[in-house]
């Protein structure tokens, strides 16, 4: 049994954005245009935070890449009156489109803001709708989506070692954010294999968890940024 | 009959009598048989190069088959196309070594824009009206063959004029090729953040007329003067895999970055001591570098060229005293002094300068000071050091496109009938991403007849005659040749990824095919009939690997990589010493108290990407703007003007002004204000156009000294506030969920 995971080492990570265009790109996340970005609608299921320390001239930004952290104890789940919001056999903090009824329930009780409600039917003007993924539903309007860990890529590596009848190597699965990344600060793998890069990377000293008194046990770990000076 | 055409005519059959039978001809459903064979929903990859910058990064595309809308001799139908899905950087390519930058992601969205002009239009209406009306491809190659016949018998042949950018490419060389042999000058290159300046300085410094690779990986200590080279600058995915090497690839030897910059940029946020200073200075501090090292003696004085260059260098550089530095630069004399003892401890360390540094009037001087610094740390051509990716000049066969774009700009619209008779015009927007004071547009207009190979209308191309728009990338043979972002040789280079979605044609093919129509063949005439043709013959003469040949491993893995032996060069020309230039700023001090920075955007670069919705919803590293324009201004000066974050600001220049929200930013000096460049189209697209302001529009069009290039950094401007934000600032941050209106105020 697979539990997957994520390291993002901020020491790496320069706040580029590619992991976000990526994320758009794998998962037929749709834009919303200006005027409903402005209301607080776009949607970036991993979004680059930005934190502002100190002032001029002694000053500093930190940037932190954030998506759903695929918590052990998930907030959003128990609230689902429909189950749409659940806890997958490997870890994962799935959400089935068709269950959702949009109560928004779990986008109130998750503390990280990472799950988004489609207040619209997406819209892709024509031929922008060849680019989508067909590995990746496309979610209508009243409905919650958020971060899946690229399931799809997860779903099709599985499928694939099991007729190869192969056990998945570490590396065999990759998120869209983490294979964009030109900095290697995200690192997606197994954390039941002790010898993953990614379970190597969560046992550093610099390991965080965001927000982890909580209680929430996300399976996301931060690596802090280093400084000199 | 075989199999596929038997279906062909099936499915005519089949179709025609459901045509007959429906009223709504926009509704039918005509299923065309498709022309490749797929297995739908298993992935195909394929080698790609991306177009987005000259980094050249190779890509890997994920192709599926998928229900495309098509015409097929003027009836509408769907038909199962493979198509890209989705790009990757290509594993192996050791450019992008598998990463990719967010507008390489987004790139994608260029072949599937629902604006892409999708066949060959001649302009009906007034220029810049975008008044066009389609012609067939006959009828296009035809017109700009009859203008370049009348050209050549009236013997006439200077004034074919070609405006392209500055990438090497086999692409490039055809266009060189084509006007040499035709009898045109060379072909002129523009960029906006051109790297002109860098490159003449390198031809002084080391004799290389070429941008710079940075050894990263292998370095304990960077000091970077104003280059954005994480996010927007020279090689970004190649320096961002470097860097990563730096901070956390090799156990515990993590590598110091130093940023010094007015504002600080995406690269800036990253680095362990973010120093700013007053702009076009930074050469200054670097002598002041260098003056320490050497009256400390921590490092041995190199006799090199580098330094012999720099007026006082064989004194010890007496006039850069670190008391003095602080007087020029604005940073304290004692923290000079430790950085340069740093510097020279913690070697191999390097310096880089590239952006607004440069784009000052005296950016040469700038860039020579900063180079005589690499040369003192020994960080020339040695690891963790400046590199130059040996560059395959021994197969150079056209002559290169030449800069000076402003001067051929301003000559025409000095003569009295244009020297310019037909100008063909490719993947350039001048009439943008030139200060609104030279002209551009004026001098676009002066010449008889311009053609452009757009695939959208934009400034420019609404100004052409004729447009006879190119493939995609994903649709053409690419190549490209990077200067820059690896030790070794490159040469990308990928077949069609897919095939073309509209009736577009590659502009080399294009090219190739008029040069065979025209009634006075080139001297000596074109000898491929394709562009293909051109490029295997050329990649054939390569080194072969342990791969196989070069030709069909370059196809596989989007290029050509080895070690090269370049010819011996002689170095650098003895050059006369390069005495201090103070930079010159256009504006009166009083009269225009703030320095004004504009800065590539992080989604748009020069804002050839504005019309990219992925781009235009990619939240700002800095800000987190999206879909907008912005002023950054230091939170005292905003204070001070009473200004506060999303009302409307009015940027005035002595050559124009403009107006946009204000974010107010603690990461920028107080006397300085900046402002991405992107934004401001007035016709680029549904996503672009009308949206936000163009910095480039109120620049001074001032050049730096030596190179006539733009000094886009040389402006100065005063500032007011105009009134409330009418939600023109869009911040993804802070005000997503809490506080929906919370910018309007």
């Amino acid at each position: 049994m697979h539990r997957w995971g994520m390291a993002v080492d901020l020491d790496s990570c320069t706040g580029c954005g590619a992991c976000v265009t990526a994320c758009h790109a794998e998962n037929n996340i749709p834009t919303v245009g200006p005027d409903q970005a402005a209301r607080g609608r776009a949607m970036h299921w991993l979004r680059v935070e930005r934190y502002w320390e100190g002032e001029f001239p002694d000053v500093r930004l930190k940037f932190r890449p954030v998506m759903c952290q695929h918590c052990d104890a998930a907030p959003c789940e128990p609230v689902c009156p429909t189950y749409a919001s659940h806890h997958t056999e490997e870890g994962l903090n799935a959400q089935i489109y068709n269950r959702c009824i949009g109560t928004r329930y779990c986008a109130n009780a998750c503390p990280y803001n990472v799950r988004f409600f489609d207040f619209f039917n997406p819209i892709w003007e024509k031929p922008l709708d060849v680019q989508l993924n067909p590995d990746v539903s496309v979610r209508e309007v009243g409905v919650m989506e958020k971060c899946t860990f690229c399931i799809q890529r997860i779903n099709a590596a599985e499928i694939q070692a099991k007729a190869d009848k192969q056990a998945l190597k570490d590396g065999d699965v990759t998120t869209a954010c983490a294979q964009a990344c030109p900095a290697k600060a995200i690192v997606f793998g197994d954390l039941n294999d002790p010898a993953s890069e990614v379970s190597r990377l969560s046992r550093s000293p610099r390991g965080r968890k965001l927000l982890d008194d909580l209680g929430t046990l996300p399976k996301v770990t931060y690596l802090e940024r280093q400084s000199e000076a | 009959m075989d199999r596929r055409a038997f279906i062909k005519l099936t499915a005519i059959t089949g179709t025609s009598a459901t045509l007959a039978s429906c009223g709504h001809p926009e509704h039918q459903l005509i299923r065309f048989v498709p022309d490749e064979e797929l297995v739908p929903g298993i992935a195909e990859w394929k080698p790609s190069v991306c177009p987005a910058c000259a980094a050249g990064c190779g890509l890997n595309v994920r192709v599926m088959e998928a229900d495309v809308d098509v015409t097929r001799n003027g009836e509408r139908g769907v038909m199962k196309k493979g198509v890209a899905k989705k790009l990757e950087g290509h594993p192996l390519h050791p450019i992008s070594q598998g990463g990719l930058c967010p507008r390489g992601q987004a790139a994608i969205q260029i072949t599937y824009h629902p604006d892409r002009l999708t066949q060959p239009v001649k302009r009906r209406g007034a220029r810049g009206s975008g008044d066009f009306e389609p012609v067939s491809w006959d009828e296009a190659i035809a017109a700009l063959v009859g203008r370049l016949d009348a050209l050549a018998s009236a013997g006439d042949q200077k004034s074919l004029a070609f405006v392209t950018r500055r990438r090497d490419s086999r692409r490039a060389d055809l266009v060189g090729l084509f006007l040499a042999r035709y009898g045109a000058p060379p072909p002129i290159a523009f960029e906006l953040f051109d790297d002109d300046v860098l490159r003449r300085a390198n031809a002084l410094s080391f004799g290389r007329d070429q941008l710079p690779t940075f050894d990263l990986g292998r370095a304990r200590y960077v000091i970077a003067f104003g280059a954005d080279f994480l996010g927007t600058w020279n090689s970004p995915v190649a320096q961002s895999r470097a860097y990563h090497e730096m901070r956390q690839g090799r156990g515990g030897a993590r590598g110091k970055l130093v940023q010094v910059e007015s504002r600080m940029s995406q690269t800036g946020a990253n680095a362990d001591e973010w120093v700013p200073i007053r702009p076009g200075t930074e050469g200054v501090l670097a002598l002041g570098l260098a003056h320490v090292i050497l009256s400390e003696k921590l490092i041995p004085a190199p006799s090199g060229p580098a330094g012999a260059l720099i007026d006082g260098w064989s004194a010890g550089l007496p006039a850069y005293s670190p008391e003095e530095v602080e007087r020029q630069t604005g940073i304290k004399a004692a923290m000079v002094t430790r950085l340069a003892r740093e510097l020279a401890e913690r070697r191999p360390s390097l310096a880089i300068i590239g952006g607004a540094p440069l784009a000052q009037t005296n950016g040469l001087f700038q860039a020579v000071a900063v180079n005589a610094l690499n040369a003192l740390l020994g960080s020339v051509g040695q690891p963790g050091g400046v590199l130059f990716s040996p560059q395959l000049t021994m197969f150079g066969d056209a002559p290169p496109a030449r800069g000076g774009f402003a001067r051929f700009a301003s000559g025409i619209l000095s003569a009295s009938t244009s020297p310019v008779q037909l100008l063909l015009i490719d993947d350039v927007n001048p009439v943008f991403a030139t200060p609104r004071a030279s002209r551009v547009r004026d001098a676009l207009d002066k010449v008889p007849f311009v053609v452009s190979f757009a695939s959208f209308v934009d400034e420019t191309s609404a100004r052409a005659d004729l447009i006879l728009p190119d493939h995609s990338f994903l649709e053409s043979w690419v190549d490209a040749r990077p200067e820059s972002g690896a030790p070794i040789t490159v040469a990308s280079v990928a077949p069609p990824a897919m095939k073309p979605l509209h009736d577009t044609r590659s502009m080399p093919d294009v090219l190739l095919d008029v040069a065979k129509r025209l009634q006075k063949p080139l001297n000596p005439p074109l000898p491929w009939a394709t562009f293909d043709a051109m490029l295997a013959e050329w990649f054939a003469k390569l080194p072969a690997s342990a791969a196989g040949d070069a030709w069909g491993t370059a196809q596989k893995q989007a290029g050509w990589w080895g070690k090269v032996l370049e010819p011996k060069t002689a170095g650098p020309p003895p050059a006369r010493t390069i005495t201090q230039s103070a930079a010159q700023f256009d504006g009166d001090a009083t009269q225009f108290p703030f320095h004004f920075l504009p800065y590539p955007s992080a989604a748009f670069l020069d804002g050839s990407l504005a019309h990219l919705p992925w781009l235009q919803e990619l939240p700002d590293p800095v800000t987190s703007a999206m879909w907008s324009s912005w002023v950054e201004i230091n939170p005292r000066t905003a204070e001070r003007l009473q200004i506060a974050q999303g009302d409307l600001v009015e940027v005035r220049s002595a050559h124009g002004s403009l107006r946009a929200p204000a974010v107010v930013s603690p990461g920028i000096a107080p006397d300085v204000v900046a402002m991405p460049v992107g934004q401001g189209h007035e016709t680029f697209t549904r996503y672009a156009s009308g949206r936000g302001a163009n910095p480039v529009a109120i620049l001074a069009p001032v050049a730096e000294a030596a190179t006539d290039t733009l000094a886009w950094a040389a402006t100065r401007v005063t500032m007011s506030r105009a009134g409330d934000g009418r939600g023109e600032l869009i911040l993804f941050a802070g005000e997503m969920r809490e506080h929906p209106h919370g910018h309007e105020r």
